[in-house]
């Protein structure tokens, strides 16, 4: 119940019914201000025209004054005939009231008024005339109807904001209850996926309102975390699986030296071996710190680059290695081309990991080809081979961290070098893609947006 | 006999490296803080400094910012763990000569401190001329005793750096840092295959070698006369 009363059901419920009577309120008040100013004129114009008609006939004065106190049963007429000197000649009123101007328009004075012999202070609605004679007519007529009106209104407001509180407040409820409901579903499933349950989605209405759209925002944001926390997952298992496998063997060589060297040289090899093995293992995990680093973005020594230098590099560096394999290597840059935002060394291990790979994978007599051109707004980088190329299914994997192509699976790698491309790609905003090439194999595109200039 | 001051917190990765510097020649000294690494450089005239990023409850660049504006042009070597993307520009940038990320071999380290105490190289001299070799960096020429040698640039750019420390150990990633430019690991064998190709170039008519490989580590170049 505490947890009700904190609750925003109880806040809206509230609210609501809060509102409501606002409403009616103003509403009660409009329609009374409304009543009262129609029955007040309406008393004001009978007072106005029989004043009139009594002044307009001074003869018999006295006796209109009379017919029209004795007009009514009730005893709400009042009247009076007043001499120059202020005595009264005909009517209940007592005395002359003051702050009656004689000016024949209606008035609320208070008045002493006779009722059944009886002397009585009264408000009444009043409209006075002077006669030739110097006298002066009062036609006047009892205030309480109009009081009447009053307080019966407002006791029907009083009587009327009950149920309209009620009614509201019960509305209220009944409202917050049902966002309350969908509310009650949406926290059960947020409490499930903070349980661990990445699977769990929020249910999401059909109504598309402002709470369906939320609710379908943190699904989407949900399957976002699953996928992220999906390749976490994978990543750790593949960097678990692929150090196993070194260290396995590091230890079984260790073990065997240990028991069956003789000579130093002996131990000098092994301890070589394990030394390798330890630096393939070392790169793998520096490869994989780096691309988590890449990733998140930090992007602080960026300066203009020139990746015609960059290729000419590149080019220069692995041209002796490609001539080994029997492989020719060529090298074709667009003259004009403008320089890019970035980090030189990181471009130059981008398109080191492209040609070792494409290097790779280029049988003898193939040709490898890196070329570097201006598409719109973008440089573009490419580097294509003749090797037996990736079939379609393929194209998206080979750029996850340690995918491994069905091609590549017999080669020497950890399956990092694309991934590491990719991030790099990334940190400069520039996208990378693998298509089929013109030549049969693969042609691998960096674009990068140009630098702007000046 | 060179001094140099090893600024490092990790007590075995010190011992390594002492034993390892201390048995190629060199007389090293040992601060396992900042603090006292601060006070040891200000004290002394260092051939050498060897300086670990991580040192306890300070950053080790801080050490080498206050020597720098000091005045202190000491050559320094910053060490720092793997896999950082900007590690070595900002170790460049606080006033380090060179880098080099842990873990690393020693005969990196030491080949890097070599590199580091020997300077500074006048490498305006274009005009080299070690034993029967002799390279003109301006005419792109060489010549081996009477034969001419037909080199491309990156050829010389090799052979220059190499000529300029005789006798010393240079390292893959040192040659290529030197002569590519680029700060990369590459692999190995990209670099040895350059090398074997210069080889075949110096020794073709059957002269004795010029450059040994260094087992696991990088190249020496060893004079002839």
């Amino acid at each position: 119940m505490t947890d009700f009363l904190r609750s925003t059901t109880l806040r809206w419920a509230l609210g609501i019914a809060l509102w409501s009577v606002l409403l009616a309120l103003t509403m009660f008040a409009f329609i009374y201000w409304q009543t009262a100013a129609y029955l007040r004129e309406e008393l004001a114009e009978t007072l106005r025209l029989e004043v009139r008609a009594v002044a307009a006939d001074p003869a018999s004065a006295a006796l209109r004054v009379d017919t029209w106190t004795a007009m009514d049963l009730h005893a709400n007429h009042y009247g009076g005939l007043f001499g120059s000197d202020g005595t009264r000649r005909a009517g209940n009123l007592d005395a002359m009231p003051e702050h009656l101007a004689r000016d024949g328009d209606a008035d609320r004075v208070s008045a002493v008024v006779q009722v059944a012999g009886r002397r009585l202070d009264d408000e009444i609605w009043a409209a006075a005339l002077p006669l030739p004679d110097g006298s002066t007519v009062v036609i006047a007529h009892d205030s309480d109807e109009i009081d009447r009106v009053r307080v019966t209104t407002l006791r029907a407001l009083g009587l009327g904001l009950v149920p309209t509180l009620a009614l509201s407040g019960l509305g209220g409820l009944l409202l917050a209850r049902r966002g309350r409901r969908r509310l009650a579903a949406t926290e059960a499933a947020l409490a499930e996926v903070m349980r661990g349950d990445l699977r769990r989605r929020l249910p999401v209405g059909t109504r598309g309102d402002e709470f369906d759209r939320l609710a379908a925002n943190v699904n989407r944001m949900l399957d976002e975390i699953e996928h992220l926390m999906d390749e976490v997952r994978s990543v750790g298992d593949a960097v678990a699986h692929d150090l196993r496998t070194p260290l396995t063997r590091l230890r079984a060589r260790l073990e065997r030296s240990r028991t069956q060297a003789r000579t130093v040289e002996a131990f000098h090899e092994t301890i070589d071996q394990g030394l390798a093995w330890i630096d393939q293992t070392l790169a793998m995990v520096t490869a994989v710190l780096r691309i988590g680093a890449m990733e998140e973005g930090r992007r602080t020594a960026f300066a203009p680059v020139d990746l015609g230098e960059v290729a000419a590099a590149a080019v220069d560096l692995f041209e002796p290695t490609a001539e080994e394999k029997g492989v020719h290597l060529t090298l074709a840059i667009a003259a004009g081309l403008p320089a890019i935002q970035g980090d030189r060394d990181l471009c130059f291990e981008a398109l080191s990991n492209l040609l070792d790979n494409a290097l790779k994978f280029t049988p003898q007599g193939g040709a490898v080809c890196v070329r570097l051109m201006r598409l719109g707004g973008t440089v573009s980088l490419a580097v294509e081979d003749t090797g037996p190329g990736l079939p379609a299914t393929e194209r998206d994997k080979i750029f996850q961290r340690f995918y491994r192509a069905e091609v590549a699976r017999q080669t020497p790698g950890n399956g990092l070098g694309l991934s590491l491309v990719a991030a790099i790609a990334k940190l400069h905003a520039a996208t990378v893609s693998v298509h089929p090439a013109s030549t049969g194999g693969c042609r691998f595109d960096l674009l990068f947006p140009a630098a702007r200039t000046g | 006999m060179a001094r140099v001051l090893l600024i490092e917190d990790d007590a075995e990765t010190a011992g390594v490296v002492l034993d390892d510097l201390r048995g190629r020649g060199h007389a090293v000294t040992w601060a396992a803080t900042g603090p006292e690494g601060a006070r040891a450089a200000r004290g002394g005239a260092w051939g050498a400094i060897i300086l670990d990023r991580m040192l306890p409850g300070q950053d080790g660049l801080a050490v080498l910012q206050d020597l720098r504006r000091d005045g202190d042009r000491t050559p320094a070597l910053v060490l720092s763990a793997l896999g950082d993307v900007d590690e070595r520009i900002r170790g460049l940038r606080a006033g380090g000569d060179d880098y080099l990320a842990k873990p690393f071999a020693l005969g990196e380290l030491a080949a890097r401190i070599e590199a580091l105490l020997r300077r500074p190289v006048d490498s305006r001299e274009t005009l080299l001329r070690v034993g029967s070799l002799e390279i003109d960096l301006i005419a792109g020429t060489g010549r081996r005793g009477a034969r001419d040698l037909e080199l491309l640039p990156r050829e010389l750019k090799l052979l220059a750096y190499l000529m300029r420390a005789p006798g010393q150990i240079v390292t893959r990633a040192m040659l290529f840092e030197e002569v590519w430019n680029y700060r990369f690991t590459p692999k190995s064998n990209l670099i040895d295959v350059h090398l074997g190709r210069l080889r075949r170039k110096l020794e073709a008519s059957g002269e004795p070698p010029l450059i040994q490989n260094v087992r696991g580590l990088g190249f020496t170049f060893t004079p002839d006369d």
